[in-house]
């Protein structure tokens, strides 16, 4: 096994098997790291917690929802606004949150009152809201305050309102992965199969994994609109409550996200004879193809084909602007979890960059075989890294970029590696043709910006260059390109506009009239 | 002869594993299936024989599967020289191949949970 040991690490030994270098005639069968445990203790960890993976990740994107954490008010503030999902409801999920403010003397004489007082209080100061998804803390849960109970009376007293309890506190898990798992079974376990759909068409998906970052899901169900499917629920950015109770009735389960959402496609299939198609959204071929697949399950391929050749057209040459002047650019690659396979190989196939490494703070050994089998040889693969083995990596690695977290990415900057965030985006979305040309906007301005050549000065004895007054990205950049790339006709930088998802909220679609009897619920 | 044949397996497994995701499902049971599934199914197409595909199972597999076949006959070019007999060799090949990558050989201690 071609483990990687770390300077820093080796007073924990047991980090060794946590990280790996794929060598020369290597495969998953000789190179993947342990993965998806308990974090070594002497290792400072970059994790989250299980509760915030249950509600920062997976329950607060659902948009018309009081998420409600019983505990201390930290454990909310905290995580609260630490990722960009958006809403076409004013983004009302983002703008709030909710605590029951448990304190020492709570601990002591329980908090079971206190939780009550504050749903009914949430309810009434939001009284156009009837939806409430309710959070177990690592304090609440160690008291044994049974928030079930509490619910309950709860809706039985106002039958107007739905509440869901999620039993994920803080220690429910290695890292926000096992609140991503609890939160999937405790929804279809309690929700679905409660609410029937209208249905309007023929075609009937739940968009599962998918987060809305900066609009990601809006773009998404553009394409799906376009193609006259109805997009039943998204599992769970942008997503109605009430919509998600009825997942049960979607024909297919459409999963792009599989770290934090394979769990309800994998029950919808068991409990429901639903199917999992797992699709990328990044990357023009990998979406075309994902595209594609969703139009054939449907008997409806044309349809997609027209969006892919009219995005295509419109978009790659652009996205090849961009490709000409990141041509061998060295990534590390350094998501939370699924990014590094969304995106190890389409970076490198429509951007030239070259992943020299991957590392994946909450993934499991699946995430890890497939980013390993996605990048080249010679990558570095590490599972839950410290902050030193990623300061230890980036010096050895060199990177002209890392894409991950706003904490390890500003860790990366004091060694002068631009980064952009992989979890919340820079400028956003970076989902569909267009959003895959931002993406690549974003690296291009990071790596070439002129302040950030500014930092490789070192003040204290370089000597500081006063000739060169003014620098463009563009004048760093193509340097050494041809003219033929430089005057190219074909070619060119991004168009699009700084708000793509406004316009997508009142767009009209084209009627596709149901050839099937549709359900009037 | 045998080496040309695993150069050929080869490439097809990079092919997958660069591109697609059904490969990897999280329990050893629902590889076997997904591999048995769309491999099957990608046979068949390329060797232009009838593919079950009435319920949304089958009919999902088939979806990878017309994809697969498709990428597969536009990057390599020497698929179109092979007969049915070779290809059907070709394709066992391939699913032994991805069978062990994912599922036999595979060091994913998360296959075996009998739970989701």
């Amino acid at each position: 096994m071609p483990y990687h040991k770390f300077k820093c690490s080796e007073c924990i030994p047991e980090r060794e098997k946590h990280a790996v270098i794929k060598g020369p005639g290597e495969d998953l069968t000789s190179a993947l790291p342990l993965g998806y445990l308990n974090t070594i203790p002497g290792s400072i960890s970059e994790r989250g917690c299980a509760y915030c993976g249950a509600k920062h990740v997976i329950g607060t994107p659902m948009k018309d929802v009081i998420h409600m954490s019983h505990g201390p008010v930290g454990c909310t503030y905290d995580t609260w606004q630490t990722k960009r999902y958006i809403s076409d409801n004013d983004n009302f999920q983002l703008k709030y949150t909710y605590a029951t403010d448990m304190k020492e003397k709570h601990i002591i004489f329980g908090a079971e009152k206190l939780l009550k007082q504050n749903i009914i209080e949430a309810f009434k100061a939001f009284p156009t809201i009837k939806r409430m998804t309710l959070y177990q803390t690592c304090a609440s849960a160690l008291i044994g305050d049974d928030i079930n109970a509490i619910a309950a009376e709860v809706m039985e007293e106002m039958p107007e309102v739905d509440i869901f309890v999620c039993n994920s506190p803080g220690f429910g898990g290695p890292s926000q992965s096992g609140g991503h798992h609890k939160i999937n079974i405790a929804w279809i376990n309690q929700k679905v199969g409660n609410v029937e759909p209208k249905i309007t068409s023929d075609y009937v998906i739940n968009y599962v994994g998918e987060y809305n970052i900066q609009g990601d899901q809006e773009v998404m169900v553009d394409y799906f609109r376009r193609m006259g499917i109805q997009v039943l629920s998204t599992f769970t950015g942008n997503g109605s409550y009430d919509d998600l109770r009825s997942m049960h009735r979607a024909h297919l389960n459409v999963l792009e996200c599989a770290r934090s959402a394979e769990y309800i496609c994998n029950e919808l299939k068991v409990r429901y004879g639903t199917p999992r198609l797992d699709i990328d959204g990044f990357g023009f071929e990998a979406l075309g193809t994902s595209l594609r697949k969703v139009g054939l399950f449907f008997g409806i391929e044309d349809r997609a084909q027209a969006i892919i050749d009219e995005e295509t057209a419109r978009w790659k040459p652009e996205m090849d602007w961009y490709k000409e002047r990141l041509q061998g650019k060295k990534v590390c690659l350094w998501p939370g979890g699924s990014k590094l396979w969304h995106w190890a190989h389409a970076i490198r196939e429509d951007m030239g960059v070259n992943v020299v490494s991957v590392y994946t703070k909450f993934g499991h050994q699946g995430d890890m075989e497939k980013g390993i089998a996605r990048c080249e040889e010679g990558a570095l693969a590490i599972d839950d890294p410290n902050e030193l083995e990623a300061l230890e990596a980036l010096e050895m690695l060199k990177p002209d970029i890392i894409f991950t977290g706003k904490r390890p990415g500003e860790v990366a900057k004091k060694l002068r590696v631009p980064y952009l965030n992989a979890h919340a985006y820079h400028n956003g979305p970076y989902k569909g043709f267009e959003g895959w040309v931002r993406f690549a906007r974003d690296i291009y301005n990071a790596i070439y910006s002129p302040i950030h050549q500014l930092s490789f000065v070192d003040i204290s004895k370089d000597e500081i260059p006063d000739q060169t007054s003014f620098l463009t990205q563009k004048m760093i950049s193509d340097v050494n390109l041809s003219e033929e790339v430089t005057a190219s006709k074909e070619l060119r930088e991004y168009t699009g506009n700084y708000d793509t998802i406004t316009p997508l909220r009142n767009k009209t679609y084209p009627d596709f009239p149901a050839e099937k009897k549709l359900s009037a619920v | 002869m045998e080496d040309m044949m695993k150069d050929r397996v080869e490439q097809l497994v990079d092919y997958i594993m660069k591109n697609c995701l059904w490969q990897f499902h999280s329990r050893a049971w629902d590889r076997e299936k997904q591999n048995e599934g769309i491999l099957t199914k990608t046979m068949q197409i390329l060797c232009e024989e009838p593919v079950e595909k009435e319920t949304p199972m089958d009919k999902v597999y088939w979806v990878d599967a017309v994809c697969l076949a498709d990428a597969f006959k536009k990057r390599y070019s020497w698929l179109a020289a092979l007969d049915k007999g070779e290809i059907k060799l070709l394709m066992q090949g391939l699913k032994e191949r991805m069978d062990y990558l994912t599922i036999t050989g595979s060091l994913n201690a998360e296959l075996t949970d009998p739970h989701y």
